[in-house]
């Protein structure tokens, strides 16, 4: 660590020579300035950012509702319901809508009877349930019958849309795509509907979709088993540690009521905000978010959640045996992203795996050649609550996962003992710099992290902060936060050995 | 507790209003939109200097922000069969290991100080190089990426780091299941052999030495085979300068570069079958040789693959996801490149139990579309869609910019897009039809399955698609 650290000093000074230090002077005042913000009578907030670079511009819709909020027993509710938002309104997706409400309602009744059925287990009456499901086979059919299906993003589509997707994550669902510019009123009118009147049309196959879903990211993809697994050991209380896509035994088992239930407590106008980017007029803009958002009644925001993950007693730690090559994974518990540790924490995480200068990467892959590639996800997981800050590491072919540990335990034992180089922290600040320079290219990444910084801080303008966060990050506050989470007792690791391998 | 039964009221509440107040409901296809503002097409300038090096500029002074591409006329397809991996491996080590003035690791430093990067690479059929700096940084990443592609040193370190790199890929290369089914399904299609499906082994990383690198870097890397493609932060006449100050003295070469060879492709119908014990769910491939982007009736194939399997509202998705619940992704496509053909590809993942049931469900929908015209909904998405959202192609400077070098290096003319466009706007649901009628072949299918055949709907053998056959995936040892 010693003689990198020296090594580095030289480097850097070969850096100072080869360029004059330029005095940097982008002003981000003036992106900061062209923000405005709006809080709708009912309690949404709308962000419009004015670009005028070329005619489009891209649309965001940020629930405050993510896996986190899914209820015991139906985990993955969340996601489900992001799915039951593309099936359209009560006018996009439906050749009858009375006709098919009532069509649905028999479809519950019958998948209610199923269900209570089922869930009886070795008790359960198995030609009944022959009985039932051919039943309500045939009632889903006849639903169906009354379905144009895909409408609503074929309506999208139609009008020249792009990028039309969502997202959940363990923090927040997000709704998003882009339009030619002039179609403002399309996303206002078709966007709003889906909040004001979802129609809950094709929720049992969906779930089979989810399901399928489920199979692919988790139960058929290797590092999706021990990602889960380690998720699971790390949180005991909070539900950080639940799987977001959810158990399949819950995916198979929610009803049409639950997903309503849940759409009807989260998704109020005072947990949304939306946000608008790109070559758009400000007072137009938000003349049209009155008119069609503001149809939405008013609903009191959902309460956060109250649990809190007890302190970690000792190291928890599992060996997944797998046909599958090694993969190591260890996190420990950090706080919450608008904590003032959070920043020494992203700082930590560049300094040690990002780029091929950081500290792990020096050592595990260039220098020992061990492993093949080591990261984190400090910032991609949650941050809402409480936390994980976490590193994991490809081990090289002929390598092993308690290679990688060793030598990742021993690097952080050394930065507990002696501070950075100011030098490392300075490199750390100008690649925050440039990052966050780039992220401000696109219309859909500025719509998505205005409506982030909304939500983690209660206010967009966090976000041009975030820099200033940065560079206050010392030497000292580095190894203080260092030694004060990275410990043994606050760790968990999950691991993947190779038995007979593919 | 009280919260939540309040939650539960308004929402009955909320239901009722939904059904009884129809006059809330938009129309949206009512809607009158205004004239969209002018797409200003921002101009490339483009030059050729004197020693063959062609460049593509592009102001744009919008944030503080220089960025640059390079394609270099190369490939994998032009290293030998012995040593597949060493055009990968080198388009790596010109980066990682240094030049004649700096060490690989020297750069690493001087890049990342800065929050800068740049990266080179060779894929199948070109060299790339890919720059991003704040523009107070212009000249060190020129001067950077000038050496690299001139004078890189291939320090035997990293190619070592590189080969452990390449070896860690093949021990891990059927972990994934979608990672076997796209391998194995390309070679297929192209031929285990063929320079566009072939891939890496112990035995051909172990052959690669530094040598070979030197030599294919020395033969493919001179001045009129590079395009550099630059925009961003900066004033034309200034980055010119640069330019010139460090690549003008680079001295041509004379090697002439070979094209890509033509692909042979018989059609025939054929079941192909990997075990995978480790999954619930099987990766589904079926398909064909695919088309070039030059051919007649290309803009009526880009209509057929919206309708048919491109996304949301396509056949595919409509029938094997949202109707049947089979799988989350259920996608299909007629591909075109310009250089070598394409693959017809559609693809699925579903639970073991539905397998069969998926391929018949796809086949059903390939046949479909070659019988049953686009309806007018599937016009509206598959062909207005593409219209409408026409302005995409050109929201980004660095989309501008890097389509023209691209359609420079395969001689396309610039206005290639805006041509294509105008075909699109004449395309019939008629047009569409016959374009699937001439392009697929629903009886000359290859299909692969990867999943565990115990676990099946019934045996690929019962499909009636032609003669199963067992591919062994296992890796050939290490010696």
């Amino acid at each position: 660590m010693r003689k990198l650290s020296a090594k580095l000093l030289l480097i850097l000074t070969g850096i100072l020579f080869l360029i004059p230090q330029a005095t940097f002077g982008f002003d981000f005042s003036k992106l900061e300035n062209s923000v405005s913000e709006y809080t709708l009578s009912n309690g949404l907030k709308v962000l419009i950012m004015e670009r005028h670079d070329a005619p489009v511009a891209s649309f965001v819709t940020w629930a405050n509702v993510g896996s986190v909020d899914d209820p015991k027993g139906y985990t993955g509710l969340a996601h489900m319901f992001e799915h039951i938002a593309f099936k359209g309104t009560t006018t996009l997706g439906t050749k009858d809508i009375r006709r098919e409400l009532e069509l649905i309602a028999i479809e519950d009744s019958i998948f209610m009877e199923l269900r209570a059925e089922r869930n009886k287990g070795r008790l359960a009456d198995s030609l009944r349930i022959k009985q039932l499901t051919e039943a309500y086979e045939k009632s889903r059919e006849a639903s169906y019958e009354l379905v144009i299906p895909n409408e609503f993003g074929n309506t999208i589509r139609r009008e020249g849309g792009v990028n039309l997707n969502a997202f959940t994550s363990e923090d927040q669902t997000v709704y998003f795509f882009s339009l030619p510019s002039n179609k403002v009123e399309l996303w206002m009118a078709l966007e709003s509907e889906r909040f004001l009147n979802p129609v809950f049309r094709e929720m049992y196959k969906e779930r089979d979709v989810v399901a399928e879903e489920r199979r692919m990211r988790t139960d058929s993809s290797p590092v999706g088993r021990l990602i889960e697994e380690f998720f699971a050991m790390a949180f005991k209380a909070h539900p950080y540690g639940v799987p977001g896509i959810g158990n399949m035994s819950d995916i198979q088992y929610y009803s049409r009521q639950e997903a309503k239930a849940f759409f009807e407590k989260y998704y109020g106008p005072s947990n949304l905000t939306i946000a608008i980017v790109g070559d758009v007029n400000k007072d137009e803009v938000l003349k049209l978010a009155k008119q069609y958002w503001e149809r939405i009644p008013y609903r009191p925001a959902p309460e956060r959640i109250a649990t809190i993950e007890p302190d970690q007693l000792g190291e928890r730690r599992m060996e997944l045996e797998d046909p599958s090559q090694p993969f190591y994974i260890v996190g420990w518990h950090t706080p919450e992203n608008t904590h003032p540790d959070a920043p020494i924490i992203n700082v930590l995480s560049d300094y040690l795996v990002s780029g091929r200068t950081s500290l792990l990467y020096e050592s595990l892959v260039k220098e020992k050649k061990i492993a093949v590639q080591v990261g984190s996800f400090s910032n991609s997981f949650g941050g809402k609550y409480p936390t994980l800050f976490t590193i994991y590491a490809v081990p090289a072919a002929g390598h092993t996962n308690y290679e990688c540990e060793k030598e990742i335990f021993s690097a952080l034992e050394k930065l507990q003992n002696d501070p950075i180089l100011l030098e490392e922290i300075e490199k750390v600040k100008a690649r925050a710099k440039s990052e966050f320079i780039n992220n401000l290219k696109r219309n859909l990444g500025l719509a998505m992290q205005l409506c982030g910084y909304q939500q983690y801080y209660g206010d967009w303008r966090e976000l041009f902060h975030e820099l200033d966060r940065i560079n206050a990050v010392t030497p000292d506050d580095v190894q203080r936060v260092a030694k004060k989470y990275l410990n043994k007792n606050n760790r968990t690791v999950a691991m993947m050995n190779t038995i007979g391998a593919n | 507790m009280s919260i939540k039964k309040t939650g539960i009221i308004i929402g009955c509440l909320l239901m009722m209003a939904m059904i009884l107040t129809p006059a809330w409901a938009q129309d949206v296809t009512k809607l009158s939109y205004p004239q969209l503002n002018k797409l200003e097409i921002p101009k490339v300038e483009k030059i050729t200097l004197k020693n063959g090096i062609r460049l593509y500029i592009l102001e744009d002074g919008s944030l503080p922000i220089l960025e640059a591409s390079v394609r270099v006329n190369c490939g994998s397809y032009l290293e030998p069969a012995d040593k597949v991996g060493l055009a990968e491996i080198c388009g790596e080590v010109m980066r990682t290991g240094g030049t004649s003035k700096w060490s690989g690791d020297k750069i690493d430093e001087m890049l990342e100080g800065v929050g800068a990067s740049v990266e080179t690479s060779i894929g199948m059929s070109s060299g790339n190089a890919s720059v991003n700096a704040l523009s107070e940084h212009t000249d060190l990443v020129l001067e950077i990426l000038s050496e690299i592609l001139r004078r890189p040193a291939f320090n035997e370190d990293k190619i070592e780091l590189a080969k452990v790199g390449r070896r860690s890929d093949i021990s891990r290369r059927n972990d994934d299941p979608s990672d076997i089914g796209s391998r194995e399904f390309r070679k297929i299609i192209y031929g285990p052999e063929s320079v566009f499906a072939r891939h890496t082994e112990y035995a051909t990383i172990n052959t690669i030495t530094r040598d070979d690198l030197v030599d294919f870097h020395k033969k493919y890397y001179h001045p009129e085979n590079v395009q550099i493609a630059l925009w961003g932060d900066f004033k034309r006449k200034d980055i010119v300068d640069k330019i010139k100050n460090y690549f003008g003295d680079w001295q041509r070469g004379d090697m002439k570069v070979p094209p890509p060879p033509k692909v042979d492709y018989k059609f025939e119908s054929k079941v192909h079958y990997i075990f995978k014990g480790d999954v619930n769910q099987s990766n589904i491939y079926l398909g064909h040789i695919g088309g070039l982007i030059a051919d007649d009736d290309y803009a009526d194939r880009i209509v057929m693959n919206n309708v048919l399997g491109g996304g949301f509202g396509s056949r595919l998705f409509n029938t094997v996801r949202s109707k049947e619940g089979l799988a989350y992704t259920a996608i299909g496509f007629y591909t075109s490149n310009f250089n070598y053909p394409g693959v017809f590809y559609n693809y699925a993942a579903t639970k073991s139990k539905s397998t069969c049931k998926a391929i018949i469900e796809i086949i059903k929908q390939i046949k479909g579309i070659q019988t049953d015209p686009p309806t007018v909904d599937e016009m509206h998405f598959g062909k207005d869609g593409y219209l409408n959202s026409f302005v995409f192609n050109f929201d980004t400077k660095a989309k501008v910019v890097n389509r023209m070098m691209n359609y420079d290096f395969y001689g396309m003319p610039e206005d290639f897009l805006q041509k294509e466009k105008e075909k699109v706007e004449g395309v019939t649901p008629e047009a569409v039809v016959k374009a699937a009628q001439r392009n697929l072949h629903p009886e000359n299918l290859h299909v692969l399955v990867v999943g565990r055949q115990e676990d099946f709907d019934m045996p690929l053998s019962e499909l009636g698609l032609g003669p199963v056959e067992t591919i062994d995936i296992t890796i050939p040892a290490e010696k």
